[in-house]
């Protein structure tokens, strides 16, 4: 069985060779480097976020990111090419897993079949189904050419099959925001392709059409609630029958709450986003100090070891802290485009590129959401916020850079 | 570097784009952290800064034997929170709606107020957290009972339907003394009587607590930074005994349904304290339904309201004389005069109320028999100021000392004001006007042996552990008479409720009942009206040593009375007699061996007996 570049699998012990040091050996210091602060940062606003309930979640975080450093490590040290060659496979499994929340191993949490059980540990197949839609999006852009308008069609056509299919799974969760991180990486890849400029401005064009449409269904929503007295709050599903759009109500009441929040009762659902920018404000300039927050300890701030860590954060820290946080992220980031632009073939720069803007997006939104630029979407802040899947998720992204960076050809 | 398969030009613009969109969160970090801090540190202090009251229990009122009288009850109020409920739990809201006695409609209706604001949209607009259900729910019907597996709101557990504590007066007697105790209105301000009176002990301390809640709205205990907690309000307890009330209150309503008068007041007091057992007015009141009475129906008519006394007053003229020891009990005056020279003016003497006329009459006679013109003589004899130093000591003319129910001085001029009839009409009760707290007290220092007493009601304050925090005692106000003279009038007094004096329908044998009656015509227009009277009866028993001190007083009862006038001895001597006889029974009054008659007791001095003849 070949296994990446010239590599035999002879001996049961020969699948370890997958594990290949380059003949010049080197490593991007940077990117590691700037996680592990994150997530030492992390663990420190975790701690402070969870006193108020106590149980202990800092304590499973660090367990996670150890697991999870290991995990980075091995990733970056299998060739990306490996990735390729193993494309199918890798989705073919994340498409799997994507399926097993409706078997008996999955559970329902809050409504949503986004977890399976593994015992004491459950995942979020969601997680993998970013990697596997990295994957198979890099490696159909680097066997595909799109030169002409009829290739383009083409590789258009079986990349939507591609990435529509995990959106797909991961939207019948439902999980809104897991599925809304991947279209921006597929685009990302697609742009950076030479994709011509005609589908971008076709796509945006279809963008602002359905953002219309939302808007127009969120404006004949708060009518509906109004003429037949309903409650935004309990009467929750009422609306649903009466739409085009698949949205729940209550994505249809967050993204209310973000543009419309006096029509929206403030105590209930733009609830969650007042109390986080009363903390990111409470916070001033250097903050109130590691612990000091009160704002989740006093359970005003909802979620707030996970989604909301960085009200927490800005809370107790200050703008001088939040503004760190940012750059650090903005240095992985920036990191991160550089190695996709030393990457001399296209697969490598696809993957490194497409780990990066990943982790963007989420950044992006997360904060963006905590600090009312964007609808409040579930989504977790990287190497910071609680939660095993998605560290773990991170640090196969953050590793597959790495990996790039290492088996880069240097011609 | 170009590369073929993806522009650098592209690469740099999709990291322009990237780190373009974290500008954005850069410039509304500063935007939030530093331009808009002090208006969302406001927000949060105010979300979460919180000032609970606890409330104090207020304490009760009761009667002198324990029988309470005014309480405060423990009640809910029961409402729900719209954003707390749950879409599970309105299986249970039929439930719910039954146990509170209202329609599925208004908790439908209440639950679907969650987006609204609680007051008109301002700025200052908060959201509707808690929208009342039901008001005042019997804590039992909250609470259910588990021993009888009875359940009750709190066991449907209904997440967000929870009930504050709040505690409402309760008259439990209804109208029983409902002058004396009076009321606290729906705005928990206590208006009138007792409850305004003694509201400094009734009402307590509330309790408050500065705090902290959280995001659920629980409060915070260990942020607590000032707690003080509530004291519940002291018991009073009064000197009125419920059962003399409740027979006073019996009486009164024969006499509004033989006579229906105006107004009337009965009184009845200790002899000995001046402690009040028993008072009530008619028209009354509810107390429960304070706000459906007739605004003149909360008038306590007894201290309230003052009206000439008429011939009660003469007990002023006669024990003056006798005090004095101008005259004794045997002392013969003619009354059959109708003008007499007084200080060298030449004077009519009233005109009697009965048509036969007297002539000449003993100072006992002049009592028993009422007459007019016998008691304005006996003020002659003691003058001008000397008579009017009697009135005054009688009370009459300033406040008994009533607590409340807006007590009022009534109406006596002094001497130099005087027009030259004064000193006959004011013996037998005309140019003077009191209330009937006056003349019932005036009529308890006879009682007393001389001492005026200051009406009493209440006896002691006791806390809420029934310790006793204060008891009141009886206040003397001054020596008016000897005790000597006391003891002579009662015996005279003892004359008018015998078959020879007004009164024989208010004599019970062997219990030497003492009293004056009194007839007296109202003024209406200026003149003394001939069809218009206040009767009364004002006395006491038993003579040698008094127990209790009874004042019937009824207003305007003509329209129905025998020959058109009210007459004290038709209208309210009956009704003393009835009380008394009552009183006999619950004082366990022991009867006593006949006293010498009162013509037969010539215990007078000799000098009293060359008092001044006419």
């Amino acid at each position: 069985m070949d296994i990446g570049t010239g590599v035999k699998l002879s001996h049961p012990l020969d699948f370890l060779r997958v594990f290949q040091t380059t003949t010049r050996e080197r490593y991007d210091w940077i990117n590691p480097l700037a996680i592990a602060a994150l997530a030492t940062i992390g663990l420190f606003f975790i701690y402070s976020a969870q006193l108020a309930n106590n149980r202990g979640q800092w304590l499973m975080q660090v367990v996670w990111l150890v697991v999870g450093a290991v995990i980075y490590c091995a990733v970056s040290l299998i060739d990306y090419k490996f990735w390729l060659k193993y494309a199918h496979w890798v989705y073919a499994i994340c498409l799997v897993s994507l399926l097993l929340p409706w078997t008996p191993f999955g559970v329902t949490r809050l409504g949503a079949r986004r977890w399976i059980d593994f015992g004491p540990v459950s995942f979020q197949p969601s997680e993998a189904a970013k990697f596997g839609a990295l994957i198979i999006t890099a490696a159909i852009l680097t066997r595909s050419r799109l030169t002409t308008v009829r290739e383009s069609l083409q590789t258009l056509g079986i990349l939507a099959l591609a990435a529509g299919l995990p959106i797909l799974l991961i939207l019948f969760q439902p999980d809104l925001g897991s599925a809304l991180v991947i279209p921006p990486m597929v685009f990302a890849l697609l742009y950076v392709s030479n994709l011509s400029q005609r589908f971008f401005a076709a796509a945006l064009g279809a963008f602002v059409l359905l953002i219309g449409l939302v808007a127009v269904d969120s404006y004949r929503y708060l009518n509906f609630l109004e003429a037949n007295s309903l409650s935004p709050s309990t009467d929750k599903g009422a609306y649903e029958a009466h739409s085009v759009l698949p949205l729940h109500d209550y994505q249809r009441n967050r993204i209310l709450a973000f543009i419309a929040p006096d029509r929206i009762d403030p105590m209930g659902i733009s609830w969650n986003l007042n109390q986080s920018l009363i903390s990111v404000g409470s916070g001033g300039l250097t903050g109130k100090g590691w612990t000091q927050g009160t704002q989740a300890k006093l359970r005003y701030l909802p979620e707030a070891h996970t989604d909301f860590i960085f009200s927490v954060l800005a809370e107790e820290k200050g703008f001088l802290g939040s503004i760190s946080v940012l750059g650090l992220f903005g240095v992985v980031l920036w990191n991160g485009i550089r190695i996709a632009g030393l990457a001399r073939d296209r697969l490598g720069t696809l993957l490194a590129l497409g780990g990066t803007v990943l982790i963007a997006v989420h950044v992006f939104v997360n904060i963006a959401m905590t600090i009312g630029l964007v609808p409040i979407t579930g989504i977790p802040l990287p190497f910071i916020s609680y939660g095993g899947s998605f560290v773990l998720s991170c640090c196969v992204l953050q590793g597959l850079v790495q990996s790039v960076y290492r088996f880069r050809k240097e011609f | 570097m170009s590369k073929g398969f993806a522009s650098n030009y592209r690469m740099v613009l999709l990291a322009t784009g990237i780190f373009l969109c974290f500008g954005g969160i850069g410039v509304r970090l500063v935007w939030l952290h530093v331009l808009e801090r002090d208006e969302l540190l406001k927000y949060l202090e105010q979300a979460r800064r919180s000032f609970i009251v606890e409330n104090a229990r207020r304490g009760n009122i009761s009667a002198a034997r324990g029988e309470i009288l005014a309480t405060s009850r423990t009640l809910m109020d029961v409402g729900l929170d719209p954003h707390m409920l749950r879409r599970e739990d309105e299986a249970r809201w039929p439930d719910l709606a039954r146990l509170l006695g209202i329609k599925l409609d208004e908790i439908q209706a209440a639950a679907r107020r969650a987006p609204e604001t609680s007051e008109d949209d301002g700025p200052d607009a908060k959201p509707v957290q808690w929208v009342k259900l039901a008001e005042g729910v019997d804590e039992a019907v909250y609470q259910g009972d588990p021993a009888r597996h009875i359940l009750g709101v709190k066991d449907l557990k209904i997440r967000g339907v929870y009930g504050n504590r709040v505690y409402r007066r309760f008259y439990p007697q209804n109208s029983l003394a409902a002058h004396v105790i009076g009321y606290v209105n729906l705005q928990e301000v206590p208006a009138a009587g007792v409850e305004h009176y003694m509201d400094f002990f009734l009402r307590g301390r509330d309790g408050w607590r500065e705090s902290e809640r959280d995001g659920r709205r629980q409060e915070l205990a260990q942020f607590r930074t000032r707690e003080v907690p509530a004291v519940d309000g002291y018991n009073v307890v009064l000197s009125l005994d419920a059962y003399v009330q409740h027979l006073v209150e019996n009486e009164m309503q024969k006499i509004a349904d033989e006579y229906s008068p105006a107004k009337a007041t009965i009184i009845v007091s200790d002899a000995r304290t001046g402690f009040i057992l028993g008072l009530a007015n008619y028209p009354t009141f509810n107390l429960n339904e304070y706000n459906k009475a007739p605004i003149g129906a909360l008038r306590n008519f007894a201290v309230a309201d003052v009206f000439e006394p008429g011939s009660t007053f003469k007990i002023v003229a006669a024990s003056g004389a006798l005090n004095e020891r101008l005259v004794t009990p045997n002392s013969a005056f003619d009354c059959g005069l109708t003008e007499i020279d007084y200080h060298n003016r030449h004077l009519h003497l009233p005109r009697e109320a009965h048509e036969e006329a007297f002539h000449n009459l003993t100072v006992a006679e002049i009592i028993s028999h009422s007459s007019n013109r016998g008691a304005a003589q006996l003020a002659m004899l003691l003058g001008d100021q000397r008579f009017y130093d009697y009135v005054r000591a009688f009370g009459f003319g300033q406040k008994t000392g009533f607590p409340f129910g807006g007590e009022v001085d009534g109406l006596l001029a002094p001497p130099k004001e005087w027009d030259g009839l004064t000193i006959t009409r004011m013996p037998m009760g005309q140019s003077v006007a009191a209330t009937p707290m006056q003349i019932h007290c005036a009529m308890g220092a006879i009682a007393n042996g001389g001492i005026l007493m200051q009406p009493q009601l209440f006896r002691e304050v006791r806390d809420e552990h029934d310790a006793l925090v204060f008891a009141f005692k009886d206040q003397p106000r001054r020596r008016v008479i000897s005790e000597h003279t006391a003891q002579t009038m009662a015996r005279l007094l003892m004359g008018v409720a015998s078959s020879e004096g007004t009164a024989p329908d208010a004599a019970i044998p062997h219990f030497e009942v003492a009293g004056k009656t009194g007839t007296s015509q109202k003024v209406i227009d200026g003149k003394y009206s001939t069809s218009h009277h206040v009767a009364s009866f004002v006395g006491f028993f038993p003579a040698s040593r008094p127990r209790v001190v009874i004042s019937v007083i009824v207003d305007d009862a003509d329209a129905r009375s025998p020959r058109g006038i009210a007459y004290g001895t038709k209208v309210a001597a009956p009704s003393f007699r009835h009380i008394a006889e009552q009183l006999i029974q619950y004082l366990d009054i022991k009867p006593v061996d006949p006293l010498p008659g009162y013509g037969g007791f010539a215990m007078q001095t000799a000098a009293a007996d060359q008092g001044p003849r006419r």
